[in-house]
């Protein structure tokens, strides 16, 4: 056995590299390989916050009936405290997150910046109908970020059909700068994992930058966020559809050049021919249907 | 607690295919113990060596190797060498032989390219057991085309049963496909002149990985000629497996997939969907009344 340090480092290695929904399978695994729950209690605990940040984790937040996302733009800097705090923009709440039992605790209201407040509301409200408009389960979280006139927004939608084995998560982040380079840059990631009698895991990352254009940048709020999700509806739909044309060039360059369907006679083979051939000389004569097996 | 083995095993169901080596060896690192179980049951993408006194490339996998060496199919060889390397009988071996000229023919045939090797074992009750290995890359010949690997591990049992002989068979196909594209698309939005537009055009650039592994297995009585019976026996079974299995990846890569990316977002506008569905309803109400 190795030492608890590496094991510590090996089992979090695994704990990242989870599938969407499949955290506590993983962790499960993982504590029966380990089998010595008291170094991974509090050895895991950098892991499992690193990957509910990184992948867009659901926090029930305490005294509403929405949802919001844990993760690194949520996390309220210098809040001076021990124990770190994420910030729900929407009921304008802070709390706690238990990272193992994804559970949020010790709400506290926040004051938002009386500046950035009117416009990341109307955000917010154009982020709702856009959700109602294109994800079934889909959240949004949307922040206003320092230097003043930056945003970010973003986007959660999460499937888990333990049943039919296979889970899926779409994320999408938004960095909106009306200030200085009046872009915004953008990152959406899509995971796909199936696994009925195997392991198939479709992993897409895409990058974007957009222009604020001038109108918009001068518009009243309510009229300039309806155009930055026409935007962001935009590339979203885009995106969507260049991964339809990436499958078809994937199945008619890759997949079929890899193993055709059938041979170039159409026909399955002939082993007896296939065996005959290459043991009796007798059968040369017959090379000829072989030429290609030379 | 579970078996440490079932829960290796469960692990590697769920980590991404692309990382299958990397994670094998983490799990021998901290469990040494289970290395033999683990390189025994969890297919890794097959290395491709050369044989030295052939010229000829040839397939390693668990199958062929003997401490730290590979055999080849080609010379029987193993390198590094080995003095006392286990090889197959030579009756066996001559059936190696033969094996791997008619999987050679399969591969021509199906892959017009790759690699192909065939190993085969005797077993303690009597029987034989055998590896037939098919791999084949394809590189891309530009940054934004796509680029493929195809590992095909068909591992076998037989028992002869008087003219019969029964045939256990477990395969596995390992694919991986990856696509990447970078793309400038002109500025769409008015307001926007005199201005180059790589500067001020939306850009986007993305990476599509579709990668995994499918196993299924059969069982199935052939009759038993000669010797050879057992290769096109083998033949026959591995050649409707792979075209079964062909479809299957077809189907779960870009079909399965691609649903459950439509289940995340749909591109339809749904809300329009949801109001359509209701003023139908409406009507309908309206007409019965």
């Amino acid at each position: 056995m190795a030492n608890s340090d590496e094991r510590i480092q090996v089992a979090s290695a695994f704990i990242l590299q989870s599938p969407p929904g499949e955290i506590n399978d993983v962790l499960n695994d993982v504590r029966v390989i380990v089998n010595d729950d008291d170094i991974l209690e509090d050895g895991l605990l950098p892991a499992l916050r690193e990957y509910n940040l990184a992948q867009f984790i659901l926090a029930d937040v305490p005294d509403a009936d929405h949802q919001t996302i844990v993760s690194d733009v949520a996390r309220i800097q210098d809040s001076g405290e021990e124990e770190e705090r994420f910030l729900d923009p929407r009921s304008k709440t802070s709390f706690r997150f238990d990272h193992l039992r994804l559970a949020t605790s010790d709400p506290r209201s926040e004051e938002p910046d009386p500046a950035a407040e009117p416009f990341r509301a109307a955000l917010e409200s154009a982020a709702l109908s856009y959700l109602a408009a294109h994800y079934i389960d889909g959240v949004a979280a949307i922040f206003s970020s320092q230097p003043p006139s930056h945003f970010t927004v973003q986007i959660v939608s999460n499937k888990y059909n333990p049943t039919n084995f296979w889970s899926g998560r779409w994320r999408s982040q938004y960095y909106i700068d009306f200030a200085e380079s009046k872009m915004i840059q953008g990152k959406i990631l899509v995971n796909v994992h199936y696994y009925e009698q195997g392991n198939v895991q479709l992993e897409t990352s895409h990058d974007l930058s957009i222009p604020i254009p001038p109108a918009i940048a001068n518009a009243s709020p309510n009229a300039a966020v309806n155009k930055i999700f026409a935007l962001i509806e935009t590339e979203e739909t885009r995106l969507q559809t260049s991964l339809n044309e990436s499958y078809h060039e994937m199945s008619e360059k890759a997949f079929k050049g890899l193993r055709r369907a059938l041979p170039l006679t159409r026909q399955k083979i002939d082993w007896d021919k296939v065996t005959g051939y290459k043991l009796g000389a007798e059968l040369t004569a017959s090379k000829g249907a072989f030429v290609l097996a030379s | 607690m579970g078996d440490p083995v079932d829960s290796m095993l469960d692990l590697m169901r769920r980590l991404p295919p692309t990382r299958v080596e990397e994670n094998v060896n983490s799990l021998i690192q901290i469990c040494p113990d289970y290395a033999d179980d683990l390189l025994g049951s969890v297919d890794q993408p097959l290395k491709v060596l050369t044989d030295h006194a052939t010229g000829r490339e040839y397939l390693a996998c668990d199958y062929n190797r003997d401490g730290d060496s590979y055999r080849s199919p080609w010379s029987n060889e193993y390198d590094p060498p080995l003095e006392d390397g286990t090889t197959p009988s030579p009756k066996l071996r001559k059936l190696e032989i033969s094996a791997n000229e008619a999987f050679d023919t399969y591969r021509e045939l199906y892959y017009e390219g790759g690699v192909s090797s065939v190993y085969l074992w005797e077993l303690e009750d009597g029987g034989f057991a055998g590896v037939v290995l098919l791999k084949k890359v394809m590189d891309p010949s530009s940054p934004d085309e796509p680029s493929g690997s195809w590992d095909s591990v068909h591992v076998f049992e037989t028992v002869e049963r008087g003219r019969q002989a029964h045939y256990k068979l477990t395969s596995t196909v390992m694919l991986q496909l990856v696509t990447r594209r970078a793309e400038d698309t002109q500025a769409n939005t008015v307001g926007i002149q005199d201005q180059k537009a790589s500067d001020h055009g939306s850009k986007s650039s993305g990476e599509v990985i579709l990668g995994g592994s499918m196993t299924r297995q059969t069982e199935q009585d052939w009759p038993l000629h000669d010797s050879s019976s057992h290769i096109t026996n083998t033949g026959r079974m591995i050649e409707e497996m792979e075209i079964k299995m062909r479809n299957l990846l077809q189907e779960v890569y870009f079909g399965k997939t691609r649903d459950v990316v439509y289940d995340l977002r749909s591109i339809d506008d749904l809300d329009k969907t949801r109001k359509q569905r209701e003023l139908q309803k409406e009507l309908v109400g309206f007409i019965k009344r």
